[in-house]
């Protein structure tokens, strides 16, 4: 490797360095989330979501050693009578203050814990929670030779993912209410139907679908012709109009809900994906035009003006000129419009009720006061993967150069 | 051909005879006739005839029938079933005859004209598990009548104004009375839609009724006054539920004392944060100052940052900045979420030993432990010496009446809405005949201290119209973090006057 | 001026401008008149705002409402914080979004790099709240510290700290702007980025090749070359920033000092509309300054064409 070459790559390692870190730190908070979806609802309690590759704590054997395996044997199974390894006998007594209170009795006229200083402690009343601490691992060891069903999950699970999916609200998980194949409650159908469910997201995201693209591509479509009128056109009132522009990106959302949903109601389009359509384009139109008329206000007139030599008119400027060497602009508008709809939820509840779309279905997956909150973190990401394969798809429009040729000629 | 007129005439007067006679039922059969006595309720009777007191209802419509059949034996009918005067003669069903009008009784879907495939639009709070049992409750309805329901979720209470200002939703269902104020003159009259008022005791009546229209009826209550524990961890630990302020005071310092934590606090709770303190104080306000200072809260006589309030905040701070008395001390309480402070009591080992909650804090403690037993490991008992039960309610408010409307409103505001209402579960329905529906043992518990409470007190966040709850929030928020208590009471008291101007 | 390149009817810009005029004329323009209207009435709108006015206090007669949005505490509190959102936000956003474009231009798994700063914004609000609940969560009790924060600040030894909920405004004000900062700098990279390609490479070239350094080329020939850009993108965030609320919204309401301008309108909306519409007035008069500004470099770019 030439001299010349190393010292480009290593000249380059800051410029990577800072570009990787920046991607990770702002990565973390999301694939912190993304790790929890996979988790259950007991493991998320307790542990961080980057503990989700580690073991989950083995309890400590040494106080089970100390006060019980002297009679009750390393395994448990040493006393016929009183088997620790047979759930139904442990199962009582896998909390804390119910084996405390039951080492309290007397077992055949004598002290249950015959190690004398564990006896001495446990009928102790005045050090009670003091007791309670140190019993906690014999307890958590107790489970885990029974069968270890209160072990908490460290393990991945896709439960979120699939109750998200077909819309389960319960108190277990889907998978838990068809594990005998039939549903319990009667509400699903148990197999792969269960992914139409209207309260799943298939439906609501058809809906999205159809309330999104239309919202997305009109505004670009009215802008477009705005934008150049701003740009390229010479009229009266150009200038107030434009600081208007401005101007009119400040009002709420909030501020135009009202005058618009009660004039929809006296011309019946309450309830209409027009109606919705429509709402949207009007409220993306200030930013849109304003956006896209820094770009075509851009480009240079040496342009114009040797297609006007050619003997075209404005609108095949537009056509020809305008719209092609502003295709990023378009782009980036076109992500803007698209994610704003998609995520949007006020409007949707307002002025399309009855036809329910994503980020409608995804809130009321948890209860009112917060419950089943761990559903949110599985259907976040689900919603979240058309936006990104709309960025994606339009990254090939952020191509440089698009002026290079045209200067030249 | 006079004849002949004449026999005509005496034909067709025979013959509308014979309807007449026929809707003079044949009598009903009576296990017994009593004469009211003092003190005498349809339950008692239904307890001592029909060995059942929840079976009342039977005793109510059966007597009702016998009094038309035979108005000069029965000369009185039940109008109101709480109210039967001295002197009545009640005439009291065979355990047969109870039992198969209970059944028929409660068989009864009315759709009051609605046909199928009518939609009624609906708008409510509920969402995820709460909204499936709405679902479970409203089933019977849909199945025998094909409604549709578009119901439409959210909490926003923009969103009802914006709805109810351009397309009102049929049937609202909403926390608070405050839709009552706002959009008295939109809202129909309950009883023009088929529900009946008697099925509400007075004071609920009372709380939906402006201008002598009936416009909201109370669907679902909750409870608050009450502090859950773990009755397994009082056993071990030698504790008696307190009777008395006194006695509660004594058992934290005894808590303390034996190494404990006594309380579980935690006020955050997203856009809400705060909700669980302001509800502790109205407690202690019970016990401190009585119901009647509470409403004089409300409707503003009282200010805010009166000294009697201060007091409550303080007695609530002594607890609640402290930690050894709360869980993280300020920062524990302002810092936990509401859910997260439930569950540190019945964690294993426990982190606290109580938490002032309301009744749904059960169905939130089993939905995490199910391994919990109610009753041996969690319990609640009520605020030792409240003068008064401090509850929520979810009203049932109508903007339209067209006959599926009517068919929702009449159903849940009726004896089979009721007790399905009961019976999946869904809090406590304040409807009359939802009693000897319930299933939970909770809920039992919870519907007896609501049945027997000596007076209902609103929430006073949940009543002084908005923005005043959010103050109380906040006011409270920033004394617990540190703030002086005269400042911070200062501004929600200019919050209460400027909501109650 | 335009430059009067080509021919043009007189009726032309309005074929192109009547569409989008006419529906912002409705969905916009209408409303924002109603506002104002209704800013000058009392809470139901029936009369006008001075019978609001309380007898001994200082009353501004048809503009109560905006004596409230302009003198009350809780509005001067949010006033400061949406100043100090402008202040600190719109330069780091910006920033961070020029940066970004700069850098993710030049390596050459930029589309993944891009992909990930952008990944916020595509994240609804509801999904960011999650997010960034557990980013700041403070357990107080006996368990783990399950919000990465805290769980390296306990690790290292120190005392976890309450990010949204402390009793010092400014920390929960900052972990309000990193939210938000998180949120938006991917948009500005987007911006910045399209218009950063969209500048000849020729130029660029020519400059290195006259020994132009690195930060030279940026700064002297780039920079300027999209400043236009830089202008719209600024506006855009003092735009945003002036109007946020969802972040704010979702995980203070307001709270412990970081109550904000649109929050406080909320809170008003249902139940005293003059007020709401008042504050919504208050945003709309900030904006003329916005205004004035992109007017004048709106003039001065004219002019070089």
């Amino acid at each position: 490797m030439s001299p010349g070459r190393l010292k480009r790559i290593l000249g380059r390692i800051p410029l990577h360095v800072i570009v990787i870190s920046l991607v990770v730190l702002w990565l973390v908070p999301t694939l912190g989330v993304f790790v929890t979806s996979f988790r259950s609802r007991q493991a998320v309690r307790t542990s961080g979501w980057w503990m989700v590759l580690s073991k989950p704590p083995v309890p400590s054997q040494q106080e089970y050693a100390t006060a019980c395996a002297s009679c009750h044997g390393a395994d448990g199974k040493a006393l016929a009578t009183a088997d620790l390894s047979d759930p139904e006998v442990v199962g009582e007594y896998t909390r804390t203050n119910r084996l405390l209170q039951m080492l309290r009795q007397e077992v055949d006229g004598q002290p249950h814990v015959q190690d004398a200083e564990w006896q001495a402690l446990v009928q102790d009343q005045s050090r009670t929670k003091e007791v309670l601490d140190k019993l906690a691992p014999v307890g958590q060891h107790l489970a885990a030779l029974s069968g270890g069903s209160l072990a908490v999950d460290y393990g991945l699970t896709a439960s979120n993912w699939i109750d998200a999916l077909v819309g389960y609200k319960g108190t277990t998980t889907y998978q838990q209410e068809c594990a005998t194949g039939v549903s319990e409650s009667g509400k699903f159908k148990c197999d792969a139907s269960d992914l139409l469910n209207p309260e799943g997201m298939s439906r609501a995201f058809l809906n999205s679908l159809l309330v999104t693209v239309p919202s997305a591509i009109l505004p670009i479509l009215f802008a477009a012709f705005a934008a150049y009128a701003f740009a390229w056109l010479d009229f009266r009132g150009r200038t107030w109009m434009f600081a208007l522009l401005v101007g009119l990106q400040i009002v709420p959302l909030q501020m135009t809900l009202v005058p618009i949903a009660q004039l929809y109601s006296r011309l019946g389009l309450e309830s209409s994906f027009f109606g919705i359509w429509l709402f949207h384009t009007g409220f993306g139109l200030p930013y849109a035009i304003y956006l896209l008329r820094n770009f075509l206000g851009g480009l240079p007139r040496d342009l114009f003006e040797s297609i006007y030599l050619d003997g075209a008119n404005h609108w095949t400027a537009f056509w020809r000129l305008a719209i092609p060497l502003s295709v990023p602009a378009i782009a980036s508008l076109g992500i803007f419009q698209f994610l704003w709809v998609w995520n949007d939820l006020l409007v949707a509840i307002i002025l399309l009720p009855g036809n329910p779309v994503l980020t409608y279905q995804i809130t009321n997956l948890i209860d009112p006061r917060g419950g089943n909150w761990h559903l949110l973190t599985a259907a976040a990401f689900l919603s979240m993967i058309v936006p990104m394969l709309v960025f994606l798809a339009f990254q090939r429009y952020f191509v440089r150069g698009l002026l290079a040729g045209a200067v030249k000629g | 051909m006079k004849k002949l007129l004449s026999i005509t005439l005496i034909a067709i007067l025979l013959l509308t005879l014979i309807p007449a006679s026929a809707m003079a039922q044949e009598p009903v059969t009576c296990q017994d006739e009593v004469t009211v006595q003092k003190d005498d309720w349809l339950s008692k009777y239904a307890d001592k005839y029909l060995g059942n007191a929840y079976a009342w209802p039977a005793i109510f419509q059966w007597h009702n029938q016998a009094a038309e059949a035979e108005p000069d034996k029965f000369p009185n009918q039940i109008v109101n079933p709480d109210l039967i005067e001295v002197g009545w003669t009640i005439c009291i069903p065979t355990a047969e005859d109870a039992t198969d009008f209970l059944a028929t009784y409660t068989e009864g879907v009315d759709c009051m004209g609605a046909a199928a495939g009518d939609e009624v639009s609906v708008l409510y709070q509920w969402s995820g598990s709460e909204e499936e049992k709405l679902n479970t409750v409203v089933k019977p309805l849909v199945d025998a009548c094909g409604l549709e329901i578009v119901a439409t979720t959210t909490r926003d209470a923009a969103v009802l104004d914006t709805k109810a200002k351009s397309t009102p939703p049929d049937v609202v269902f909403w926390p608070t009375t405050a839709p009552l104020t706002l959009y008295t003159d939109l809202l129909k009259d309950l009883g023009d839609l088929g529900a009946d008022p008697a099925n509400y005791a007075p004071f609920w009546q009372d709380m939906g009724t402006v201008g002598g229209r009936w416009l909201a009826a109370p669907v679902k209550a909750d409870i608050k006054t009450i502090i859950w524990y773990s009755p397994a961890n009082f056993d071990l630990f030698g504790y008696a539920v307190p009777t008395t302020w006194g006695e509660l005071e004594a058992l934290v310092e005894q808590m303390v004392a034996d190494g404990n934590v006594p309380w579980s606090m935690g006020m955050e709770s997203g856009p809400a944060t705060g909700w669980t303190g302001s509800d502790f104080i109205q407690d202690i306000l019970l016990v401190q100052q009585g119901p009647q200072y509470v409403l004089n809260v409300i409707d503003g006589t009282v200010a805010y940052n009166d000294a009697g309030v201060m007091q409550a905040y303080e007695t609530y701070g002594k607890w609640a900045k402290d930690e050894t008395y709360t869980v993280g001390g300020a920062t524990g309480t302002v810092s936990t979420g509401f859910l997260d402070a439930i569950y540190k009591v019945f964690s294993d080992p426990p982190e606290a030993m109580m938490v002032k909650q309301s009744g749904f804090a059960g169905g939130e403690v089993a939905a995490e432990y199910p391994d919990l037993v109610y009753g041996t490991d969690y319990d609640f008992f009520a605020v030792p010496g409240a003068r008064g039960m401090q509850g929520g309610a979810d009203f049932m408010m109508a903007f339209g009446d067209s006959p599926a409307a009517k068919a929702l409103v009449a159903y849940l505001a009726g004896p089979r809405g009721a007790r399905e209402w009961a019976g999946v579960g869904f809090d406590l329905s304040p409807n009359r005949m939802a009693l000897g529906s319930y299933n939970d043992p909770a809920l039992i518990k919870k519907s007896l201290a609501l049945a027997g409470a000596a007076g209902f007190t609103p929430d006073i966040g949940d009543t002084i119209p908005a923005p005043f709850g959010e103050a109380e929030w906040k006011a409270l928020v920033d004394y617990v973090n540190g703030e002086d208590l005269a400042t911070a009471l200062a501004a929600a008291a200019a919050a209460q006057a400027d909501a109650l101007k | 001026m335009v430059p009067k390149i080509m021919k043009q009817g007189a009726l032309t810009p309005w074929l192109y401008l009547s569409a989008a005029l006419l529906i912002m004329l409705l969905f916009i323009v209408y409303p924002t008149i109603r506002t104002v209207t209704l800013s000058l009435r009392d809470k139901a709108g029936a009369q006008p705002a001075t019978v609001d006015c309380v007898a001994g206090e200082p009353c501004w007669g048809v503009l109560e409402n905006y004596r409230y949005a302009l003198t009350n505490p809780e509005m001067l509190q949010a006033l400061r914080n949406n100043a100090l959102w402008i202040l600190l936000m719109v330069p780091g956003t910006v920033g961070a979004g020029l940066l970004f474009a700069v850098l993710t231009d030049r390596v050459r798994y930029e589309r993944l790099a891009k992909t990930i700063i952008f990944l916020p914004m595509a994240i609804s609000f509801v999904g960011a709240g999650v997010i960034w609940r557990f980013v700041y969560f403070l357990e107080t009790g006996e368990g783990a510290q399950i919000g990465v924060l805290n769980a390296i600040i306990a690790g290292l030894g120190g005392q976890p700290v309450a990010w949204l909920t402390n009793s010092n405004w400014m920390v929960n004000n900052v972990s309000l702007w990193i939210v938000g900062t998180w949120l938006w700098a991917g948009f500005c990279m987007t911006i910045l980025s399209a218009a950063l390609k969209a500048v000849p490479t020729e130029i660029l070239e020519a400059s290195r090749v006259d020994g132009a350094s690195e930060w030279q080329v940026f700064w002297r020939i780039m920079f300027p070359l999209i400043l236009p850009t830089v202008t719209v993108v600024t506006t855009t965030m003092i735009i945003n920033i002036l109007k946020v609320f969802d972040i704010v919204f979702v995980m203070t309401n307001g709270l412990n000092g970081t109550e904000v301008i649109a929050n406080r309108m909320f809170k008003f909306i249902v139940t005293n509309q003059g007020r709401s519409m008042a504050i919504a007035g208050l945003l709309i008069v900030l904006t003329i300054p916005i205004m004035i500004f992109n007017v004048r470099r709106f003039r001065e770019q004219e002019e070089i064409r």
